[in-house]
């Protein structure tokens, strides 16, 4: 498997990035459940959801492909339902429970899903496949995914620009196969 | 050579290697990357397509919360010019004048504590232009046109002659729109001085060529200069050339002493990283009454930006792709007020294989002839400019395989006359000859005590599967098991790559790594040339195979040894050597190199109260040579397909033809396929190995685009009787 390299650090969860905005920035506190872990964050109150979990809490598994909720790479879940986390603002989601890619099994396990997505080569570029996936385990979940052709609605929130759609459907009625 | 025994590392369907960091999120693409004390930029842009900045007044921005720097062309240092590259000229390096000449062009830079702020103060700079007429069209006449840009205009034999003779002349004017790369991850640079050297995460596909141009722009030893690009969220060409918001991250983070990251905003990324430009294009086929075509003219015009440069042989396409005596091509561009273009998957394929395949499917109308039978009459078995057979050639296969598994035999070929319920049927098909493309490329490969071994190149993997197919050829070449290769790219401090384009890479790197790895055997086996102990002792090269981690003599596997072994009993830790490929000459080999080759089989649905097209099945035949990996190569016909589905059916660039303003710079507005577009497809891959280098791959990124859009086109005339001439293929063409 390739490795991640190089001298640089990630954004690291203390939020490295952000410097203390001055005093003329509204700040807002906010406190996030993400992934079972509760974080106190104090946050400029233009921050999204996205650029919160991104940007102060490290988690870089969501991604920004639009910033304007048009393409579904943001997608987390928020008690459990979908959101595309960059139409959100942090502030919003005061005391909700977050899950993102990063906590969507142990670490060092694969979710079902996560595992048909490999197998089926569900992905190219893999920029789309944490949002792919959030909203292919909210759609089970949901019980959306009962037809091919519900699939293939419901996923087209979620925009893949190198092409993957088929093996993206094919992942997904394995993993229900899989129960 | 050495003998390769176990070829099972390569071929079918291997889960890609970088799968588990993808599906888990831990792939970490340029802008996931940050460092203490990084601070944030957002970019400023002209909202005229042409003119001079009278004044620029950033007052407001300078005091705004958290602003560190602005910068605009008054406080921009002088930059070199970026290199000659083997894609032209750099485009021109930002910042240096006052000359506004396109829409949307970054006029200043601000740099921020935060994002938010970055982009509230970028808000305030005011602006006072002296404003010109934008030139927008490529009818304009006052725009300046390049004649044969590119030297590969062609002309052979004697067109009027071969139209006189002709029985039927089809053709007509067919016309492409701009279109958007938009690969999903937002072109990012996340840029950090020390001192005189410089790290740089970029979404790029040539970290080499970013290296470079930083180089020489800023006048710094490339030494001092690290690109890493481990994962890339696509390019489809985007990502192919270091872009003027590349160097002002660059610059920022120079100015202000801290790492900077600029993260293009979506609407940024149809105005700062190429587009496949719009076409216009005249074609004309003239053939006899049996279908052998007497004559060929195409000729392209394409747009391109004031001062930059794009190749984009539009009409190229019909030179090469069938036996006709009588064939002229020409290609002109206009420059103008625009965004600059630049390769887009597929670039001049995509749009001159629509107009040929459209008349070509025009003209097996016109002769009542079965389009298939059409192509397989005019098949070239030699390269018409070059007259020298291909290094290989299954097309005739692409086609027969292709409409065996498609049901082609089911059509009825009268327009209108197949149905299923409401749904009118329509069956259309398409050929594509994609040119060959290669150059210089490197790899270093090392074995370790343990067995296992590394092996690198500053490539890129832009969801490609280099990384996976580079795995399982370092495997078969060196005899191990794929778990025991760790291959590594996206580091320019790794051995030189050329970019992840032109379908060329793989062809590139997979020499590279083949050479590498036969150089490495030999060191193996230079290390026990004299050794009484080893059974290789005076092995040659030709003499040897390698299975199982050991080397051992051709023919007699007891007569060998593992590369542990040798490793071990000579105080050695590792074992490295490099290998280098370089492009098969055409007139050395007597062959004419050949790129993939496909046949495409498209069956559409058209509601004909509504003016609904939906694609209901593709079928993709393609000889790309040898195939690493069926499952990564699989995908990349299916994802070329999808972008072909876009370019036939969706995608367009709208440019405000008042201001220059592309005005649907958006994912809600700009479409492309999504999930519900798109169906289950077949791709079967036919051929065997090309004989133009060892490796015997041909590249398989864009041949599954190309030719999509003709055959939905055709498709779409077989269900209603309508040519559609002009792209995208919208309702409104079909009510």
């Amino acid at each position: 498997m390739p490795r991640n390299r190089g001298a640089m650090t990630q954004v690291d969860a203390a939020g490295a990035t952000s410097t203390g905005a001055a005093p003329e920035v509204p700040q807002v506190e906010v406190t996030l459940t993400v992934n079972d872990t509760e974080h106190h964050l104090r946050l400029d109150s233009r921050v999204t959801l996205l650029d919160a979990l991104r940007d102060h809490l490290g988690l870089t598994g969501a991604k920004k492909g639009c910033d304007q909720g048009a393409c579904g790479a943001c997608t987390v879940m928020a008690d459990g339902k979908r959101v595309v986390a960059c139409l959100a603002l942090a502030a919003q989601y005061e005391g909700r429970r977050i899950t993102t890619i990063e906590g969507l099994a142990p670490n060092g396990e694969l979710h079902p899903m996560q595992a048909a997505f490999a197998r089926h080569d569900a992905f190219q570029c893999g920029y789309c496949t944490p949002g792919q996936i959030m909203s292919a385990v909210s759609l089970v979940a949901e019980g959306r995914a009962g037809s091919e052709e519900d699939i293939r609605e419901f996923m087209s929130g979620n925009l893949c620009r190198c092409g993957a759609y088929p093996n993206i459907r094919a992942a997904i009625r394995d993993a229900l196969a899989e129960g | 050579m050495t003998t390769l025994e176990a070829a099972r590392a390569v071929g079918p369907g291997l889960d890609r290697v970088d799968a588990p960091m993808k599906v888990t999120g831990k792939a970490h693409y340029p802008n996931d990357f940050g460092y203490p004390g990084l601070v944030h930029a957002a970019l400023v842009h002209s909202t005229v397509a042409a003119g001079r900045i009278r004044g620029i007044d950033t007052s407001a921005a300078e005091t705004a919360p958290g602003v560190q720097a602005v910068i605009t062309h008054l406080t921009a240092p002088r930059l070199e010019p970026g290199p000659m590259t083997l894609l032209g000229a750099s485009p021109p390096t930002p910042f240096q004048d006052d000359r506004i000449l396109h829409h949307g062009q970054h006029i200043a830079i601000v740099v921020a504590s935060s994002p938010e702020q970055a982009r509230h103060a970028a808000s305030l700079v005011r602006v006072d232009y002296e404003r010109s007429e934008p030139l927008l069209d490529v009818h304009d006449p006052r725009a300046t046109v390049v004649e044969n840009p590119w030297g590969l205009d062609s002309d052979r034999g004697d067109v009027d002659a071969g139209f006189a003779a002709a029985d039927v002349v089809v053709g007509g004017t067919f016309t492409t729109p701009d279109n958007t790369n938009n690969p999903l991850g937002l072109m990012s640079t996340v840029a950090s001085w020390n001192g005189d050297s410089l790290t740089v995460h970029d979404s790029t596909q040539w970290p080499h060529n970013v290296r470079a141009t930083l180089a020489a722009v800023f006048k710094v030893p490339e030494s001092g200069i690290r690109v890493l690009a481990p994962y890339v969220g696509g390019g489809f060409g985007a990502g192919l050339r270091v872009w003027p918001h590349v160097i002002l991250t660059v610059l920022a983070a120079r100015q202000v002493g801290k790492p900077v990251k600029l993260v293009l905003t979506r609407p940024e990324m149809f105005t700062s990283v190429g587009h496949r430009p719009d076409s216009v294009q005249q074609i004309r086929i003239g053939a006899t009454r049996a279908g052998d075509l007497t004559a060929i003219t195409h000729e392209g015009l394409s747009s391109v930006a004031m001062e930059d440069d794009d190749y984009e042989p539009v009409s190229l396409c019909s030179a090469v792709s069938y036996a006709c005596p009588n064939v002229r091509t020409q290609d002109r561009q206009v420059r103008l007020n625009i965004p600059c273009p630049g390769s887009m998957r597929g670039p001049a394929e995509g749009q001159g294989n629509f107009a040929l395949e459209s008349a070509l499917d025009e003209l097996a109308h016109e002769l009542g002839m079965d389009p298939v039978e059409l192509r397989l009459r005019n098949y070239c078995e030699e390269h018409p400019l070059l007259g020298l057979p291909w290094s290989s050639k299954a097309l005739r296969d692409c086609y027969l395989q292709g409409a065996e598994r498609f049901g082609w035999s089911r059509r009825d070929p009268r327009p209108g006359s197949m149905r299923d319920g409401r749904w009118l049927v329509g069956y259309g098909m398409a050929g594509v000859s994609y040119p060959h493309y290669q150059v210089p490329c490197q790899a270093r490969a090392s074995l370790h005590r343990d067995g296992s071994a590394d092996v690198r190149s500053a490539a890129t993997d832009i969801g490609t599967g280099t990384y996976t197919i580079m795995t399982q050829l370092s495997a078969e070449q060196l005899g191990l098991d794929v778990s025991r290769v760790h291959f590594d790219l996206g580091d320019s401090d790794m051995p030189y790559a050329p970019q992840a384009g032109g379908s060329g890479l793989t062809s590139a790197l997979g020499n590279a790594v083949g050479a590498a790895c036969r150089n490495l055997i030999r060191e193996f086996l230079d290390v026990v040339k004299d050794d009484a102990d080893s059974p290789l002792r005076g092995a040659a090269p030709d003499e040897v195979s390698v299975s199982g981690g050991r080397i051992h003599r051709t023919g007699a596997p007891d007569q060998g040894e593992s590369y542990t072994d040798i490793l071990t009993r000579h105080g050695l830790e590792e074992l490295s050597a490099d290998g280098r490929s370089t492009p098969p000459q055409p007139d050395g080999g007597g062959m004419a190199t050949a790129g993939a080759f496909g046949a495409k089989f498209v069956e559409v649905r058209v509601d004909p109260d509504l003016g609904l097209l939906r694609v209901a099945r593709v079928v993709s035949a393609i000889d790309g040579g040898r195939i690493l990996n069926e499952k990564t190569a699989t995908s990349q016909i299916v994802g070329g397909t999808v972008g072909g589905i876009g370019q036939a059916m969706f995608e367009e660039t709208a440019t405000d033809p008042g201001t220059g303003r592309i005005a649907n710079a958006t994912f809600g507005d700009y479409l492309v396929a999504v999930n519900a577009d798109v169906p289950d497809m077949e791709v079967i891959f036919v051929g065997g190995p090309d004989r133009a280098t060892p490796i015997g791959t041909k590249g398989v990124g864009e041949v599954g685009l190309v030719g999509v859009a003709a055959a939905v086109a055709n498709a779409v005339h077989h269900a209603t009787g309508r040519r559609i001439r002009s792209l995208p293929i919208t309702i409104d063409q079909l009510l």
